[in-house]
């Protein structure tokens, strides 16, 4: 049994402290806006946040996480950040086949917390690790701009 | 030229080159370096070797068992994708060529199912296979000739409860002349002790067990200590560190900088149970399997007498600078030199980052923490290319530790601009790899 902090709540959930966090938020949660891509922390779909920072919960495990709160794309909307990023996805229609995107919107937002006005480099820097097979980076970079803006 | 001068002239060469062959050929044994006279075991007032106290009244089997893991037998003798024991894992020696391990399953066909204990222990103390024929020193017995007959008998009675599995050995692939077993019954008037290990009475019975265990259970020294000419163990710079099999095994001597010198004990201790030390990185490649496939077997009262040990090897000076043990900055902008390639900045970014972050402390785990480990502090960035080809995927009792491998990926050319990224964003100097270095680092790591 691990407890964790997941969008504001305290939850408690019967799997060993080697299982994956987001093995935890999809199966046991039943939080399935978290995607599985790679599993080895290459792709950035399964991006969530750990005290505000962009992590890949693929590949951290539930035992390691603690008392640290995580946020997943369910609740960053309740963020001024992930608000504006959310707003800022739809108002230019980012999102092709979005798979990726959820992933895309918790670093976009983890970047803006730490970076508000982000130059390009900032953006590829941060976001270089989640990857679109749509490619549907030019609109993903011209968001992150209109909501560093908002 | 007078033909007196030219005698003379002679006379100095030879006289150099004995001296020096007499150089080579009369260094020291692993445990010279300390004080004291020794005796045979059977004389002494404790007994340094078998299996530790709490195992003691454990059959036969039992006891060959974690001396078999002491040893590490199932390192070599396990090939890529092979079964255990099995042999086929392959040896790159530059120059010299491949020899692949044998079959230690009890087969009688392929194995060792027909060995007597007498060509058992021929074949672990004297490097002599069944048949008569010189083992390659690939083999250590130049370190395992110290396990008293007792342990490597348990050893062979463990082997044989192995499943039994048909593996021919495979064709080595040496040049010539490194192919004529027959030339090693030479290296071996020199280079082989032939002799059990001898308790030390001036040292502390801690120390002779972490000697033993060391020694000539855990060959330390075949990788971490620089071979001489006749690639023979030169512990003139014991545990000083050296390449072996593409990989840097570290120097694991006193040294302040370079080895063990600024580490804690306790660090210590965590390392060797482990594999992983706070602050200090965690165990890739060749020690990540020794501290998965023996080191972690062993008892604590067994891992603190291999700190005692360690702890007593004198300082060899290796060229390893000193180590930054401050994460870098977390801006991508700041911290690495200007003018580096910005291609290894690129591929930080997207492969890297995400779990060692900027930083080098990332939120993940702290194995991936790259602050203070000797890999990114090693300006040769060995380990660290050697890391990024082959990722790491280890068993400790935290669970799974892994990290992908990018050997197939990414190009020699990228791993090099990576690898020089990495030591330069780290540690205190970055690296000069070039792409036919990661070839050639490729090449002495191969499984095939």
């Amino acid at each position: 049994m691990v407890t964790l902090q997941i969008n504001g709540q305290s939850q408690t959930i019967d799997a060993t402290p080697d299982t994956p966090l987001l093995w935890a938020l999809r199966d046991f949660l039943g939080l399935t806006g978290t995607k599985f891509g790679c599993g080895i922390a290459q792709c950035g779909a399964c991006t969530v946040h750990m005290d505000g920072k962009a992590v890949r919960s693929c590949l951290l495990t539930i035992g390691s996480v603690g008392n640290r709160a995580i946020t997943t794309i369910e609740a960053v909307g309740n963020t001024p950040n992930g608000a504006k990023v959310q707003k800022a996805w739809l108002d230019i229609e980012v999102v092709q086949c979005g798979y990726c995107q959820s992933g895309q919107i918790m670093s976009a937002t983890a970047l803006l917390n730490k970076t508000p006005h982000p130059q390009d480099a900032d953006i590829d820097a941060a976001m270089a690790g989640n990857l679109c097979r749509c490619g549907t980076y030019t609109r993903i970079r011209q968001a992150i701009k209109n909501a560093a803006k908002a | 030229m007078t033909a007196r001068n030219i005698i003379v002239g002679l006379a100095c060469i030879a006289i150099i080159v004995l001296a020096a062959m007499a150089w080579i050929v009369l260094g020291p044994g692993p445990m010279a370096f300390a004080p004291g006279s020794t005796v045979a075991i059977a004389s002494a007032g404790s007994d340094p070797s078998g299996v530790p106290k709490e195992l003691a009244g454990g059959d036969v089997i039992k006891r060959g068992e974690y001396l078999a893991h002491a040893a590490d037998c199932l390192a070599c003798h396990t090939g890529k994708d092979a079964q255990a024991y099995a042999g086929g894992f392959a040896f790159n020696l530059p120059m010299i060529g491949t020899i692949y391990s044998t079959n230690i399953t009890p087969d009688k066909e392929t194995g060792i199912g027909n060995y007597t204990d007498a060509q058992f222990l021929a074949a672990v103390h004297r490097g002599k296979r069944q048949d008569g024929q010189n083992l390659y020193p690939a083999m250590p017995y130049a370190s395992y000739t110290y396990m008293t007959d007792a342990d490597a008998l348990a050893i062979k009675a463990y082997l044989f409860t192995l499943p039994a599995v048909h593996a021919p050995a495979r064709a080595n692939r040496l040049n010539f002349p490194f192919n004529q077993r027959a030339l090693l019954t030479a290296w071996n008037m020199f280079f082989s002790p032939d002799t059990r290990f001898a308790v030390n009475a001036a040292q502390s019975p801690e120390w002779n067990r972490g000697a033993y265990l060391s020694e000539a259970l855990g060959h330390c020294g075949e990788c971490h200590t620089p071979r001489n000419l006749m690639y023979a163990l030169d512990n003139r710079q014991k545990f000083a560190g050296a390449l072996t099999a593409g990989w840097r095994a570290y120097n694991i001597s006193a040294d302040a900088k370079a080895g063990l010198g600024a580490w804690s004990d306790a660090s210590l201790t965590s390392y060797l149970a482990t594999g992983h030390a706070e602050g200090h990185g965690g165990a890739a490649g060749p020690m990540g399997e020794a501290s998965d496939n023996s080191l972690t077997y062993l008892t604590a009262g067994d891992i603190h007498a291999m700190v005692v040990y360690l702890r007593s090897v004198p300082a060899a000076a290796s060229n390893l600078p000193h180590v930054i043990t401050v994460p870098a900055p977390a801006s991508f902008r700041e911290g690495v030199t200007a003018g580096l390639d910005k291609r290894g900045e690129k591929l930080f970014a997207g492969a890297c980052a995400s779990c060692h972050d900027w930083t080098g402390k990332g939120q993940l785990t702290t194995f991936a923490t790259l602050t203070g480990a000797r890999s990114v502090n090693d300006p040769s960035a060995v380990n660290v290319a050697q890391t990024v080809m082959n990722g790491i995927d280890r068993k400790t009792a935290a669970g799974n530790v892994f990290m992908p491998s990018f050997g197939n990926a990414y190009t020699n050319a990228e791993i090099a601009q990576l690898a020089n990224y990495v030591t330069a964003r780290f540690g205190p100097e970055g690296a000069h790899l070039t792409e036919k270095g990661v070839q050639s680092l490729r090449d002495q790591a191969a499984q095939r």
